[in-house]
């Protein structure tokens, strides 16, 4: 053995602190889905259920549309718990997609239906601050939350542990906001939930592992 | 021409045999003891993990050289893989077998050197030439002189403090991007900046301007 490997392994051993170990990724996944649950039965008793929710359940669309954000925020934090240990393959991160994928569908085809019937009406986008402030409102927090359940992962794979991070948050945050937010036509849930949920993802691929390293990760 | 170079550095990766049978141990046996070894390190049992580093380093080694040619490099990455395993340690879950965790750090950051290898080489290449143009082959006795500064530089930079050593080593000569060199280091970016500068004024001070 080298001095200098000598000189590493006594200095870290050294500086060694108990830490707690990474929990298994179903029983983090199981942990997150309770947090955001709670989360979002806050928001929900705060801001109150849309009144016409049972109605536009039972419409066929919004059922679709909170099924697709609903599995791609759960499958998105299970990605995210698998990559967040380092010896699991880094093809856990394909793992959202179909459902992310299936939830652009939902939406463009609401969309696509929507323009049949309604002509280029169907197309008009009218600004709702509420919806991306209700997102990212919400979004952001819940990513710090699931930053700190996968902050293991800060030395290795931050990057894409975050962004996966920050997509379940805000798929799981858009899921919160159709139980209390009146949004009709299918362009402006594609164009206002899509955007939002991009936000937070891409904020969470930017600072997450940065926030990572320097607070939520032991040392 | 850098990417030939480049290719140079990196070996398809070799069976790795030769530390798995140490005293006779199976491997199974050893994963098992390594677990227990890594939990109780968890747990905060120095002298647990001391030992446990010590056994995984002809391991590492044998990973690290299987991946990079240049026994330097080689050996650094081993360095960044201690470093990351003592970072990255709540990383392991210790119901889990405890060798795939360990070998994929130690790719990881096998990886990691050749990646920064090829960046250097790319970056090194159009001086090198320019240089063998320019200048006759050196005579023994500038190469000499140049072993002389370089072994007197060398002396220097381990008598710098820990942090210093680490940051410069990993910025300047290993010439890691300074995400890449926290991410090894566990230092923040300011605060390798901060050592790296520091490390440099002291070996000003030293050697003076003209060296």
């Amino acid at each position: 053995m080298s001095m200098r490997n000598e000189d590493l392994i006594r200095q870290l051993a050294a500086d060694l602190r108990p830490v707690k170990p990474a929990r298994n990724p179903i029983a983090a996944t199981t942990a997150w889905l309770a947090f955001v649950a709670v989360v979002i039965a806050l928001a929900v008793l705060v801001f109150g259920l849309r009144e016409d929710l049972a109605a536009r359940l039972a419409g066929g669309f919004d059922l679709l549309q909170i099924a697709g954000a609903l599995a791609t925020g759960l499958l998105a934090a299970v990605a995210a718990f698998q990559l967040a240990l380092p010896e699991r393959s880094g093809r856990w991160a394909l793992l959202p997609i179909p459902a992310a994928v299936a939830w652009l569908a939902t939406m463009g085809g609401g969309c696509l239906e929507e323009l049949a019937r309604l002509g280029p009406e169907a197309l008009r986008i009218g600004l709702s601050l509420p919806c991306l402030a209700f997102i990212a409102g919400l979004g952001v927090p819940l990513t710090v939350a699931m930053l700190w359940l996968a902050r293991h992962a800060a030395w290795l794979r931050a990057g894409p542990v975050a962004a996966l991070g920050g997509l379940s948050a805000a798929a799981l945050a858009s899921v919160g906001l159709s139980f209390v937010h009146d949004m009709d036509a299918a362009f402006m849930v594609l164009v206002w939930h899509g955007m939002s949920v991009l936000i937070v993802a891409g904020l969470a691929s930017l600072f997450g592992p940065r926030l990572m390293r320097c607070g939520l990760a032991a040392p | 021409m850098s990417d030939g170079r480049a290719a140079t550095c990196f070996e398809a990766p070799r069976p790795l045999t030769a530390p798995d049978t140490i005293l006779g141990e199976g491997r199974d046996a050893r994963d098992l003891r390594w677990s227990r070894m890594m939990a109780a390190a968890q747990a905060g049992d120095a002298r647990a993990y001391e030992a446990l580093l010590r056994e995984c380093l002809p391991l590492l080694r044998t990973i690290c050289r299987a991946r990079l040619r240049d026994a330097t490099d080689a050996e650094d990455a081993v360095q960044d893989t201690l470093l990351t395993i003592h970072r990255a340690r709540d990383s392991y879950n210790p119901t889990r077998p405890f060798r795939p965790w360990l070998v994929a750090i130690a790719e990881r950051r096998a990886l990691d050197r050749i990646r920064a290898r090829s960046r250097r080489a790319r970056r090194e290449m159009p001086e090198d030439a320019a240089g063998e143009i320019a200048s006759d082959a050196p005579g023994v006795e500038t190469e000499l002189d140049a072993h002389r500064a370089a072994a007197k530089l060398r002396r220097a930079i381990e008598a710098l403090p820990m942090s210093q050593r680490t940051a410069l080593g990993l910025t300047k000569m290993q010439d890691l991007s300074l995400a890449e060199a926290s991410r090894v280091s566990g230092m923040t970016a300011g605060a390798l900046k901060v050592a790296t500068h520091r490390a440099l004024h002291a070996l000003r001070r030293r050697f003076g301007p003209e060296e």
